[in-house]
């Protein structure tokens, strides 16, 4: 079954009387352990299509299935219920809490889900360490580097092991070492842990690792290339759409 | 803990605006419990000036109907007899929150030195009896001593007190004899002698050139009765006021006796009428320091709700539901209203002891002398404030965090 199946999803957004189209109509679903990219210009609609799976928005049109359910028949609380457990975000600019260490950050979503602090605690702690910032748990977001800030974000969408882990441009804002360490960090998580991931990107340092491109323009896929199976078995198919 | 944390932390690192913040619910604090500090200063003085200063007691008995009917029309019939009263004796000393019951006669007439009269009214007292009443004062009531001369006696019953404005219109001086007239309760004119043993300023100054203090038995012969207009008692603590009236009037009843109970609050209009002018301006104040305190916190939490929208965002992409949003901002305001309640007792303590050591002087209604100001520190205002402030803290933040958790999340993500 399909971790993600969209079906003719649409997103318009107002800008005063004015409807300004950001999806036209996407259909495609992604299977769990892949590791795919959406990629386009700026405006394609890469960063809407994340947050709709996301559950952070809403489709003006379509269904969206996460794991097989229909998020249209979530409500907010649903919602939130549903991305603490199943998805973890990383975002462009980390997004940590600035007056929580490291190790509180990374607590959070467990605290959310009510788990005991003591057990919160060390989960983070062992997450952390494996991420090797072990001596940095208590230290806060600003006496972080950004390849130490973005391992924090990572540590932080796994630590409820969640099915997708969403990521908007994850590499934005790292130098190409860093960049490179985090990208074979997220490779070497979905290899051993299987755990889906999903960017959102004009990297192209992160496109070169992917194994499957979806190329957006205009709010509609033109291009979805699979370059290798979840499995990890090499694999080139895929089509330009339009 | 970790919610905690963050709200904590989050007045930690805007420390500046915080600061204010607390510092206006410090301050708000402190004016309501100073001012209500003083206040409860007032109402006691005013209440131990009536009851044992002035010797009206807890309470007073009268003949049924005498606070209603004018018994200046017609004194014989709302004056309690000898048998009456001493029947009312009898019931009365029989509880044990009771110190002393005794009679009082309040008179009017002319007083003379011979050549000028003049129009005076009277308290006539048993002196050992009021001076027992005086003894049981706290602090500076039990101590003062409100006149010049000598002490009222009971052995010398023409001995009398007047007022420094009678006096000054009859040329009286301690130990001038004066003489008082009156009609009796039959109707005839009736004179006796006085000498006037001791000097007080009147309470009012509209008495002053008119109020004596007698011996109960001189009021009594100048009216010629055995009679009381009232029987006051003196009780071992004024909140059994209330309900000693209550078991006292059933007493009577039972017992058939023509009487009825009063307490001192129902007797002195005074007091009431000053403790409800104190009481609006400690409404005033308390609406003005609770509009400050609640316009402060509500610019604090939404300056700070503005300050994070993007953390919001983050929060709500991991899981926080709205309520836990409203949930955050309301225990950081919760904890700005704590933090402000506890510099505003620490400033309240500091102004009670302020006062305390500075010792300012007045002269209060009732008292003739200057007496020291002070400020009571009263629990259960600290606590209502306290109470009272934390929740409005509460209340306050609850507009600025429901439109955090309504945000669009994607939007609050998006927020520079």
């Amino acid at each position: 079954m399909a971790l993600i199946e969209l079906k003719d999803i649409y997103k318009e957004y107002r800008l005063g009387e004015t409807r300004v189209p950001a999806l036209n109509g996407l259909n495609f679903f992604i299977r769990p352990g892949e590791f795919v990219a959406v990629w386009g210009p700026s405006g394609s609609g890469k960063s809407t299509l994340c947050n709709l799976i996301g559950l952070l928005d809403i489709p003006t049109r379509g269904t969206i299935l996460l794991n097989g359910r229909d998020s249209a028949a979530m409500d907010d609380d649903m919602r939130s219920r549903f991305r603490n457990r199943s998805i973890g975000f990383i975002f462009q600019s980390f997004n940590l809490v600035p007056v929580l260490s490291a190790l509180e950050n990374v607590m959070l979503p467990l605290e959310i889900q009510g788990e005991k602090t003591a057990m919160a605690h060390q989960r983070a702690k062992k997450r952390l360490e494996s991420l090797g910032l072990g001596k940095l748990t208590g230290n806060r977001p600003h006496k972080l580097s950004g390849g130490q800030q973005q391992r924090v974000a990572i540590a932080r969408a796994l630590i409820t092991n969640p099915d997708l882990v969403i990521a908007d441009e994850p590499t934005a804002n790292l130098d190409s070492k860093t960049a490179r360490q985090i990208i074979d960090l997220m490779l070497d998580i979905n290899r051993t842990d299987k755990t889906t991931f999903l960017f959102s990107t004009h990297d192209q340092r992160l496109l070169d690792h992917v194994h499957r491109q979806i190329l957006l323009q205009d709010g509609r896929i033109v291009q979805d290339r699979i370059y290798s199976e979840p499995s990890g078995k090499k694999k080139e198919t895929g089509c330009d759409l339009v | 803990m970790t919610w905690f944390k963050i709200a904590l932390r989050n007045i930690f690192k805007n420390g500046r605006r915080s600061f204010f913040t607390i510092l206006a619910i410090g301050v708000g604090f402190a004016a309501v419990n100073i001012f209500g500090g003083f206040e409860s200063y007032i109402f006691r003085g005013l209440r131990d000036a009536l009851i044992y200063a002035q010797g009206e007691g807890h309470l007073a008995i009268f003949k049924k109907g005498a606070r209603i009917f004018d018994k200046e029309i017609d004194p014989d019939r709302y004056l309690i007899s000898g048998d009456a009263k001493a029947s009312a004796r009898k019931i009365v000393t029989k509880y044990p929150e009771v110190i002393l019951m005794t009679g009082q006669l309040k008179i009017s007439g002319l007083l003379s030195n011979g050549d000028v009269s003049t129009v005076f009214i009277a308290a006539g007292r048993v002196p050992s009896d009021m001076q027992k009443i005086r003894s049981q004062g706290h602090g500076m009531i039990g101590e003062i001593r409100l006149y010049t001369g000598k002490p009222l006696l009971d052995s010398l019953s023409y001995g009398i007190g007047l007022s420094s404005g009678l006096a000054k219109k009859l040329k009286a001086g301690i130990g001038s004899d004066v003489i008082a007239m009156a009609p009796t309760t039959d109707g005839q004119i009736n004179a006796l002698d006085a000498r006037v043993m001791q000097l007080f300023e009147s309470p009012a100054a509209s008495l002053n050139d008119k109020l004596m203090f007698v011996p109960l038995t001189f009021a009594q012969a100048l009216y010629d009765t055995d009679g009381n207009d009232r029987l006051v008692v003196l009780l071992k603590n004024t909140r059994m006021a209330p309900a000693m009236k209550k078991r006292l009037n059933r007493a009577f009843t039972d017992a058939g006796i023509d009487l009825e109970v009063k307490t001192w609050e129902e007797i002195a209009p005074f007091y009431t009428k000053v403790k409800n002018m104190f009481r609006i301006i400690f409404l005033f104040l308390f609406v003005i320091v609770l509009v400050i305190v609640v316009m402060s916190i509500i610019n604090t939490m939404s300056m700070t709700v503005m300050e994070r929208i993007k953390e919001i965002g983050t929060l709500r992409s991991l899981g926080i539901k709205r309520c836990g949003i409203i949930w955050l901002f309301a225990m950081e305001s919760t904890l700005l209203g704590f933090l402000g309640s506890f510099l505003g007792l620490g400033l309240t303590l500091a102004g009670w002891l302020a006062v305390k050591m500075a010792e300012p002087t007045w002269v209060p209604p009732h008292i003739t002398k200057r007496v020291p100001i002070e400020v009571y520190l009263v629990p259960e205002y600290l606590l209502l404030t306290g109470f009272f402030l934390v929740m409005l803290s509460l209340i306050a933040a609850v507009l600025p965090a429901r439109k955090a958790a309504r945000m669009n999340i994607v939007d609050a993500l998006g927020h520079v």
